[in-house]
């Protein structure tokens, strides 16, 4: 019998210990899986948004207007920008549901004639989008959001206007699918000249940002300046960027929130390695007298030590096994797949990465092993007299 | 009953496996208590810029003031409306003001955020918040380009020291010329400066996003209320301030206190399953002690309440350390985008005793739990066979 197979047999010496030790230590490993994921999520957002669409909005707040002639230069109506493949615009609406008043969802105002050029990866049916196009009350809905509210085609719906009081009657034209997972599967697009003609005069032309794809994604920052320095002498300044520029300056207001999930994902580790901890310094108090023979056998201390640490490293890696295994049907196709269907604005994509299930099962292992160190220290520093005398 | 002492001087012996399952209890109550003061803070923090007898005014459909507006017409149908304080100076205490969001660098370098401007006729504002105080430099000039900034965002964002400017737009700049406090309200996450200057930089002259008003006492709400939602053209909402700002947290208020729990929930199984171990180690090393008891004549049950009660000891002892360690979190502030008003606040995590109450109880209530299974264990240990060895 080697030393590593007594190891292993030893875990067997007290199964209800050992069995509690192992699912303490796969929750842990859950709920680290669980986290990380979320935070991984957050992330791919940034990862998948786009870095060959521009973005231009104003320069200062997000929630001021430009005027709609900034939209003519990139279009060819005043002017056209070098580089710019085509552009379109769009206006945040901001129209509730009338009755489920929570559930937040985006309106956009969209210009029809050009939205799906520039967001080829959101796919409506070539007859749908004519009809769309043609009743100016008409939306177009993604698929995650008709199915949330029970929408289909031809319904009539009335949403509830917030930045633009009254009710606001639309009929459901068409709805969309995504072809891209970074896709927003939950919005409502409706004509941007209704909502122009049914403002009073004051406030009529005005358009919410601009988008526009580039021809050379690798020349997207110049073609950004280029643009803002078109726009640099006028009322309103702009700023572009790419997409994916804009998503990571969004994150910068939600650090606070990834710093504290961060954390807690540390506290968890900290929790299972004093669960593993706790098991094997009962496990080398109790088995003191056994070390006794194995020393009085003619066993040297490191072979004790090795021992002890050998024991941690199969109870964690049995843990963090187990944890993966549950963490794949309940995070990932659970609580993945909902999370997809329903909140697929925030969480576009929700599956546990690889370098994260590496990284859950490694840190089990390891911690394991640390959280052996000191019973192992300490059972290699025993005496075999007083091994052999002490019981229990 | 077997006595406590027993209890005590067990738990010492085993100080290790103690401080390591307390520990593991401690983390979790930790966790909870800090995100119960986190909620704490968020909503202390929004109250305290409501005041009685304040109403708020905005376009109905909105709710907060970024989207919201009214035009300036309204205001002074507003200042003749019933139960319209006046002021010493005989004017009506009513308040427009315009509220942008800026979306500004944060001065760690990790990306951008949005700061809250709010522009207001400057003259007016110690008649309207007299806890505001200015704590650096001076207070910014009615009608000028100047701004003073609450006390929170000083650091946190880029471009708000004192001679600092922001660019609203070309030529349009706003200078920072002090630093105000305002009693740990959400204004302290603000900047504020001349409602004409700003309003007219965006191109919004002639309506502001919300008007404050004062009220002759509470019971004269009602009556302003009616006189004004009754204007149907005017298209506006009453709301009495202190209720508007218990709305601007709820959204992220139940976020928090959901992500808090769910986690709490998860991770105290673990630690529960930890506490189990200890005391499970407990009764087995004590099965010749439990017999000595049982022979002693201590009836089953008084064994079962004798190693609960142990098991809830280890974990009250865990549960203190870890709302100790939860207050030293109150010397921290925390920065995140309220989801309602899309704008950074910036609070402190806040304990009240009902929190630390909250937090040991449930510490105890793992105790409970954890040491259920081990005890009954010990319970039905048989004497005879138990002394045997």
């Amino acid at each position: 019998m080697t030393l590593t197979s007594l190891s292993i047999k030893n875990i067997g010496h007290n199964w209800l210990r050992t069995i509690l030790t192992v699912v303490g230590t796969a929750i842990a490993i859950l709920s680290f899986v669980l986290i990380r994921t979320t935070l991984s999520a957050w992330e791919a957002g940034v990862d998948n948004a786009a870095q060959d669409r521009l973005s231009t909005i104003h320069r200062v707040t997000f929630v001021m207007p430009l005027p709609k002639r900034y939209f003519d230069e990139f279009n060819g109506a005043r002017g056209r920008i070098d580089g710019v493949d085509v552009a379109t615009f769009v206006n945040w609406v901001g129209h509730k549901h009338p009755v489920r008043e929570t559930e937040f969802f985006a309106t956009l105002a969209v210009d029809t004639a050009t939205y799906f050029d520039v967001y080829p990866e959101m796919s409506v049916a070539p007859d749908r989008l004519a009809a769309w196009k043609e009743n100016r009350q008409g939306a177009i809905i993604g698929e995650a959001l008709a199915k949330q509210f029970g929408w289909s085609l031809g319904d009539e719906v009335t949403l509830l206007g917030t930045i633009y009081p009254g009710d606001w009657k639309y009929r459901i034209e068409g709805i969309y699918v995504a072809t891209k997972k970074s896709v927003d599967r939950a919005q409502f697009l409706t004509h941007w000249s209704y909502l122009n003609d049914s403002l009073p005069e004051g406030q009529r032309d005005m358009i919410g940002w601009v988008a526009s794809t580039v021809t050379d994604a690798s020349r997207a920052a110049d073609i950004s300046a280029a643009i803002d320095t078109k726009f640099d002498d006028q009322d309103v300044q702009t700023r572009t960027m790419s997409e994916k520029a804009l998503t990571m300056e969004f994150l910068g207001g939600a650090s606070a929130i990834l710093g504290a999930l961060d954390i807690v994902s540390l506290v968890i580790m900290g929790i299972m390695m004093l669960i593993l901890g706790n098991t094997i310094a009962m496990g080398v108090r109790e088995r003191t007298h056994e070390y006794g023979v194995l020393l009085a056998l003619g066993f040297r201390p490191k072979h004790i030590a090795t021992f002890v640490v050998g024991e941690g490293l199969t109870i964690g890696l049995l843990g963090g096994g187990l944890g993966l295994l549950i963490s794949y049907p309940l995070v990932e196709q659970g609580m993945g797949r909902w999370l997809e269907e329903n909140m697929g604005a925030y969480f576009p994509y929700f599956s546990i990465p690889t370098s994260v299930a590496a990284l859950a099962l490694g840190m089990a292992v390891v911690l394991a092993g640390v959280a052996a160190l000191v019973p192992a220290y300490s059972a290699s520093k025993l005496d075999v007299i007083t091994a052999l005398r002490r019981i229990g | 009953m077997v006595p406590v002492r027993y209890n005590v001087r067990n738990l010492l012996v085993r100080r290790t496996t103690t401080l390591f399952a307390a520990l593991g209890v401690g983390l979790v109550v930790f966790v909870l208590a800090a995100s119960l003061m986190l909620n704490e803070g968020l909503a202390r923090t929004l109250d305290r810029s409501g005041s009685p007898a304040t109403a708020i005014v905005l376009r109905k459909g909105s709710d907060s003031e970024m989207p919201s507006s009214v035009e300036d017409r309204a205001i002074s149908l507003i200042k003749v409306a019933p139960g319209v304080k006046q002021g010493a100076d005989g004017q009506p205490m009513v308040l427009g003001e315009s509220v942008v969001v800026l979306f500004q660098d944060l001065a760690n370098g990790k990306g951008k955020s949005n700061a809250t401007l709010r522009g207001m006729p400057l003259d007016r504002v110690q008649a309207f918040r007299p806890e505001v105080k200015i704590v650096e430099g001076r207070m910014a000039a009615p009608g000028s380009d100047e701004v003073v900034v609450g006390t929170r965002v000083v650091g946190r964002f880029e471009g708000l020291q004192i001679g600092q400017s922001i660019e609203l737009r070309k030529a349009r700049a706003v200078k920072v010329v002090g630093v105000f406090e305002a009693d740990g309200s959400s204004f302290e996450s603000e900047i504020w400066g001349d409602v004409e200057y700003i309003r007219s930089a965006f191109g919004r002259e002639a309506s502001v996003s919300s008007v404050r008003v004062k009220l002759d006492s509470p019971a004269a709400y009602d009556a302003f209320e009616v006189a004004v939602e009754r204007d149907k053209q005017l298209g506006l909402e009453v709301m009495p301030e202190l209720e508007f700002y218990s709305k601007q947290s709820e959204n992220t208020s139940m976020f928090i206190v959901a992500m808090g729990s769910l986690i709490a929930v998860f991770f105290s199984i673990g630690a529960m399953i930890g506490a189990m171990i200890t005391m499970y180690g407990s009764v087995a090393h004590r099965k010749r002690e439990i017999g000595v008891l049982r022979a002693l004549g201590f009836s089953r049950s008084a064994i079962m309440v004798s190693f609960l009660l142990e098991s809830v000891m280890l974990s009250i002892i865990g549960a203190v350390l870890g709302t100790i360690a939860a207050l030293g979190m109150g010397l921290v502030e925390f920065s995140m985008l309220n989801f309602t008003t899309f704008s950074e606040i910036t609070f402190q995590f806040t304990a009240t005793p009902e929190i630390l109450v909250r937090a040991i109880v449930f510490g105890g209530v793992m105790g409970v739990l954890g040491g259920f299974l081990p005890a009954i264990r010990a319970a039905r240990t048989p004497p005879i066979e138990a002394m045997r060895g």
